[in-house]
């Protein structure tokens, strides 16, 4: 690109790429003082211990074996009820409905209203619907729906936006061809739709795994190992929120803790990606 | 869990009876799910409340579970009010209230653990060294709004408070005779740690913590200091001899008088067995 760009010609042109340059560096240099803050002072306390042993001493001492389980399942049960429903929901929205059409609109002003709810409301919502009439207690079963309910917006409008982006050819192509709209649907255009799907996901998987305020009141604060589902189990996020606003010398392991979830963003982040364009998207490109 | 219960005899038919009632009432996990016999406890234990109390009847718990194996106790948090509130509705079995019982609470049955004091906190830094009860009441009130009007630099005073719900308000509002509508604050926190990280953060602040967490901290080299309250110096030590007029008593509570797994529990939270874990929690054992 910087190629075909000239070279700024005037003042004017020289400040507007000042600005561009400093914004874009403002940010980058925020990102790396926070990673370079928490990788800094969490790093000399992560270590294979650190990973698999029970907290200590409200986990001042100890590591955070159980929390990574219960995060794990947390997060497990949310994407495996919310992926489903995600998908489905935006095939409906963009391949049979209308754009027009009142559900259409009704839907998706909904699902955006729905992503921009404070967490705390799902939370209560959650503890109201799931563990309380529902009967599931303080579970991994009730964090993890919660979690769904609040991912589900997020994701349906960025699959149906990734389904809106397959040009019309490809179904217009398909149907000249005799093909089915299931076949089509699922050989040629939720491939196509991966990259939606995955913006969708990265999104949601990030908010999930960054919750406080949902899980607290959902999943709850136990430390334990968790024996099945229906067990409490404390989220990686409520561990450091706790070791760093109330419990008085949890600032080291707080840190490390925070290394941890970061890491462990980036790896499911990177995992996902990865099988989502190598496991569908790759069919379409190649072909 | 269910599988592990060594039924006996009535017991058996009576906790099958409460499983069946509660479990078509759709709330788990509160005291049905118990049994007792002479030598060994098993079921599940649901407590809910007071965060400050949280971390430590975790500890308490897990070293119950260990003397017991067969047992389970869970601790959720969320605040006094809510620990009440779960008690009540039968979604706990155990509730805990980082505060004295108010009147409306009097047919609870309360069991004091421990003791806290709230202690009134600056920033190192800050050069006043004492406040009378009428200047705290006048800064937190608003009336007064510059350190310079207490002997300090002239800077302005940021006031920090806790939120509506939290025990230590209610314990520092009460010792003050204020209302929570009267009170003036530039921030509004939530929970121990965060007030001392928000003083610690700025030189011209003022909070309110528990103490235990303030002596932790300035024991850690964090740049706070606590403040004397009536003449009384603010340490664990005034508290445990009550000669500090700032405390509270941190309590469990149940609905009904306690029997069985709540019971043992209960009696072994408020036993010399604990009172390590409590000094390890920096509050205060009750002197018994």
């Amino acid at each position: 690109m910087a190629e075909t760009l000239s070279r700024p010609q005037n003042p004017r042109e020289w400040l507007a790429l000042v600005l561009v340059w400093g914004a874009a560096g403002l940010v980058t240099a925020v990102f790396c003082w926070l990673l370079g803050d928490i990788v800094w002072h969490g790093l000399s306390h992560v270590s294979w211990t650190f990973l698999t042993a029970p907290p200590e001493n409200a986990g001042r001492r100890g590591g955070i074996g159980p929390i990574l389980v219960s995060t794990s399942l947390i997060l497990g049960v949310c994407l495996s009820v919310s992926l489903p429903i995600g998908i489905g929901t935006a095939v409906l929205l963009a391949e049979f409905t209308s754009n027009h059409s009142l559900f259409g609109r009704m839907t998706r002003r909904s699902l955006d209203v729905l992503a921009g709810v404070p967490s705390i409301v799902f939370g209560l919502f959650g503890n109201a619907f799931f563990c309380k009439t529902l009967g599931l207690g303080f579970s991994i079963l009730s964090g993890g729906l919660t979690l769904a309910c609040m991912v589900l917006p997020i994701l349906i409008r960025s699959t149906e936006e990734g389904f809106r982006a397959v040009p019309t050819s490809y179904r217009l192509s398909a149907a000249a061809l005799g093909l089915s709209r299931t076949t089509t649907l699922v050989h040629l255009l939720l491939p196509a739709a991966v990259p939606g799907l995955l913006v969708g996901l990265v999104l949601g998987v990030g908010r999930a795994i960054a919750e406080t305020a949902a899980l607290i009141f959902t999943s709850g604060y136990v430390d334990r190992m968790p024996e099945s589902l229906l067990d409490s189990g404390r989220a990686l996020s409520i561990h450091i929120f706790d070791l760093s606003m109330n419990v008085s010398g949890g600032d080291a392991n707080a840190y490390a803790s925070a290394l941890v979830l970061v890491i462990m963003l980036l790896a499911i982040n990177g995992t996902v990606s990865w099988l989502a364009i190598y496991g569908l998207h790759r069919k379409i490109v190649a072909a | 869990m269910y599988q592990f219960m060594c039924f006996s005899r009535w017991k058996a038919c009576a906790s099958l009876a409460s499983f069946l009632i509660v479990a078509s009432l759709g709330i788990p996990g509160t005291g049905a799910a118990q049994t007792t016999t002479v030598e060994k406890l098993s079921g599940k234990l649901v407590i809910t409340g007071a965060s400050t109390l949280a971390p430590l009847i975790g500890e308490i718990g897990k070293r119950f579970e260990s003397l017991y194996p067969k047992a389970r106790v869970d601790v959720q948090t969320g605040g006094s009010s809510r620990g009440v509130a779960d008690v009540l509705q039968g979604l706990a079995d155990i509730g805990m209230v980082s505060r004295a019982m108010k009147d409306e609470e009097k047919d609870l049955h309360a069991f004091p653990v421990a003791r806290d004091g709230v202690g009134i906190i600056l920033h190192k830094e800050n050069c006043v060294q004492a406040l009378t009860d009428e200047q705290v009441v006048a800064i937190y009130t608003g009336k007064i709004a510059n350190w310079k009007d207490v002997g300090g630099k002239d800077a302005p005073i940021t006031v920090v408070t806790k939120a509506e719900g939290r025990s230590t308000l209610e314990v520092f509002l009460h010792y003050l005779k204020l209302k929570n509508t009267d009170v003036k604050a530039q921030v509004v926190i939530g929970d121990n740690e965060q007030g001392v990280k928000t003083v610690a953060g700025n030189r011209h602040a003022i909070g309110y913590v528990s103490i235990g967490t303030a002596e932790y901290d300035t024991s850690q080299g964090v740049p706070i200091k606590l403040l004397s309250v009536g003449g009384v110096a603010a340490s664990t030590e005034t508290v445990k001899n009550g000669t500090f007029p700032i405390s509270r008593p941190l309590h469990i509570v149940t609905r009904t008088p306690p029997v069985g797994l709540t019971k043992a529990f209960i009696e072994y939270a408020q036993s010399k067995a604990v009172h390590d874990i409590i000094k390890q929690q920096y509050f205060v054992p009750l002197v018994d």
